[in-house]
């Protein structure tokens, strides 16, 4: 007789439900985490290193599926295979009507690159993956190297701990009070008047290609430089950013603000060590016409905005208005395929009130045994718009661009206002005019 | 490294001109130090098959109304091959949408294929024969393709499990046909109607377990 496996599944958590409906050729909701290695990548050590690393990351086995009313997350046996990258960065991993893993870990030359579908896990949880598959990798290519005593793995959390939706968790307000208002406010559609931001245009090349530009540079720089705005490195180069848009603004657009979008990790808020999503977004806006086009004006108003914003009570108040959401009776009980036209158009309203968005992943480290195999981290995401993710690892700080767009004039004001204040920068980029190649 | 003088920056690889600004650039750059593999632009065009397939549907339809129109100016007769193509692409469309789900595009297509069948007859005058022979036979018709193609498909039972019930239930609708009235041929309903139990009955004795699992999976809010 054959035993039976039993089903495995769960819940798409909060943020991840918005994905599976939005995700299209044009904005395939993938991130990649690339870390550069001293030495060209080996990949039967790499694929020895993912065999270990997906058995601690259990939800990286997870397929997405979609139900008579929500998508769902169900368990394979799947095994991963690393490739010698061979596609564009962030191409589509999640196919309607298939079963594929939702990340992949590829190579090329001296880089790892793992990229994840959004709606399986947010940065912090990737970056735990790929900081135990560089772990399992280093210390098997260079065995010699940890005869006598092998690293600690960082990171520390059980497989429930890992699988947790830490949304559910945190999530207070299930109130009566609540749903009620909701009601109010999005049936009768008695809200505030919806103000929309200043949308970048562009045109877009043929194969949807996205144009991923990096910029390398020491943060020691950087970090002298903010400390003369009076300012941290996150405010400085926000700032700095806001101004590039502005540089490329035509004038009638003014009327309008500069909104940024910006990823929160809530684990810094809320304590959880979970490998899936939890992540709230904020929104800092400047607007040219009302206030002065300085960047000191506008460093000033940044560091407000985020003195202001990034607060438990703030963060916890947004989350729990988005799971009440969720918990909606009305919501859950609309089947998928017209939720999937709600949360579009819910999307499509949430788009005009965002400019560009900016992610700044912060310090990485790694346990000092690894770090001198290491040369630097980088990270950037798929982007319908102009969108900025930056990292820093030892004494190089990685900001990359990512843009829908042909055209690189943000690109530019933003590296150039850098360069023009003295920071050795090196960049690199996907993109080739065709004579280069 | 070559680096480019109005932006002062470095750049890595071997560029012709700048990233950033589209300028040229100075120095001597090196294959070795890309970060990227060069991937070609794939122009995505229209499968030539599909082209051709829709260009001979196409043509037909036009000859079709051109010929009723010289010879048969009293007989409409041209109408019925524009609905007949039309249907072919509708089920076509269906077929091509949800391909990577085998049961899920039998199911579409008996659904379709029902429906359609009802609106012709109905509108060939009502002899009864959608209900008489054509529902009946693709409710079972389907039931055998989809245990068959799941044997030599390797489809596993979870992913059929599903589409079996809800061919089993939609196979007992021949029975309101049955009470009220409307068939005149009455053997392949009620043969149908008795596969349909017969497959229900098989599920829940041998797959009870995994029905309800996988109706949780599917059907949670």
């Amino acid at each position: 007789m054959t035993r039976k496996k039993p089903i495995e599944w769960i819940r798409l958590d909060n943020a991840a439900k918005i994905f599976p409906p939005t995700t299209n050729e044009k904005d395939t909701k993938v991130f990649r985490f690339t870390c550069e290695l001293k030495d060209e990548v080996d990949r039967d050590c790499l694929q020895l290193a993912l065999n270990k690393t997906i058995v601690l990351f259990p939800v990286y086995s997870y397929v997405l599926r979609s139900g008579v009313f929500w998508y769902y997350l169900e368990r394979t046996d799947m095994q991963p295979k690393v490739v010698e990258e061979y596609r564009l960065p962030c191409s589509t991993l999640y196919h309607p009507n298939r079963r594929s893993l939702l990340f992949e870990v590829s190579y090329y030359k001296k880089r790892i690159n793992l990229e994840v579908y959004h709606a399986l896990s947010d940065g912090t949880g990737a970056l735990g993956f790929l900081k135990t598959l560089l772990h399992y990798y280093i210390t098997e290519r260079y065995q010699e190297d940890f005869k006598d005593k092998l690293p600690k793995l960082d990171y520390d959390a059980s497989i429930s701990q890992k699988m947790d939706d830490s949304f559910l968790k945190h999530y207070t307000g299930n109130q009566m009070s609540n749903r009620v208002s909701w009601l109010t406010n999005t049936l009768i559609m008695n809200k505030p008047k919806i103000s929309r931001a200043y949308q970048i245009m562009g045109r877009r090349s043929i194969d949807n290609r996205m144009k991923v530009i990096e910029g390398v540079m020491p943060v020691k720089d950087i970090l002298e430089l903010s400390h003369r705005y009076h300012t941290t490195l996150t405010v400085y180069l926000t700032a700095l950013f806001i101004m590039s848009i502005y540089q490329e603004m035509p004038a009638r657009s003014k009327r309008t603000p500069v909104v940024l979008s910006i990823p929160v990790n809530l684990r810094n808020y809320f304590p959880s060590v979970t490998a899936r999503n939890f992540f709230g977004t904020i929104h800092i806006s400047y607007h040219f016409n009302k206030d002065k086009a300085e960047l000191e004006d506008v460093i000033t108003e940044v560091k407000a905005a985020f003195d202001r914003e990034l607060t438990q009570e703030k963060l916890s108040e947004h989350m729990n208005r988005l799971m009440s959401l969720e918990h909606n009776v009305f919501m859950r009980v609309v089947p998928l395929v017209l939720k999937d036209k709600i949360l579009r158009y819910a999307n499509h309203i949430n788009d005009k009130k965002v400019t560009a968005s900016l992610s700044n992943v912060g310090k990485i480290t790694v346990p000092e045994e690894l770090a001198p195999y290491i040369s630097m981290f980088n990270c950037f995401f798929s982007a319908r718009r102009p969108q900025i993710g930056m990292c820093s690892f030892q004494d190089k700080l990685v900001v990359s661009f990512t843009s829908p767009f042909v055209g690189t004039d943000i690109q530019k004001n933003f590296f150039r206002m850098l360069s023009m204040e003295g920071i050795d920068i090196s960049i690199d980029s996907n993109y080739k005019d065709l004579y280069s190649i | 490294m070559q680096n480019c003088e109005n932006c002062k920056v470095n750049v890595t690889g071997k560029n012709r001109v700048c990233p950033l600004c589209g300028g040229l650039l100075q120095g001597q750059g090196s294959r070795e130090e890309e970060v990227f593999p060069h991937i070609p632009t794939i122009y995505q065009e229209f499968n030539i098959f599909l082209r051709i397939i829709i260009m001979i549907s196409l043509t037909t339809v036009i000859i079709s109304f051109a010929v009723n129109a010289i010879f048969t100016k009293e007989s409409r007769w041209s109408i019925f091959v524009a609905a007949g193509i039309c249907c072919m692409w509708i089920s076509l469309f269906f077929i091509l949408r949800k391909r990577n789900n085998i049961p899920k595009t039998i199911m579409w297509q008996v659904v379709l294929l029902g429906v359609l069948s009802v609106v012709w007859d109905y509108s060939t005058g009502w002899l009864g024969w959608s209900i008489d022979y054509v529902i009946p036979t693709i409710f079972v018709g389907a039931m055998i393709v989809m245990a068959v193609a799941a044997k030599i498909l390797k489809i596993g039972v979870r992913d059929l499990i599903i589409y079996l019930l809800v061919d089993g239930i939609l196979g007992f609708i021949p029975i309101v046909f049955l009470i009220f009235g409307g068939v005149h041929v009455r053997y392949p309903s009620v043969i149908c109607v008795a596969v349909s139990a017969i497959n229900l009955v098989a599920l829940i004795v041998f797959e009870g377990d995994s029905m309800k699992a996988e109706l949780d999976k599917r059907m949670h809010i």
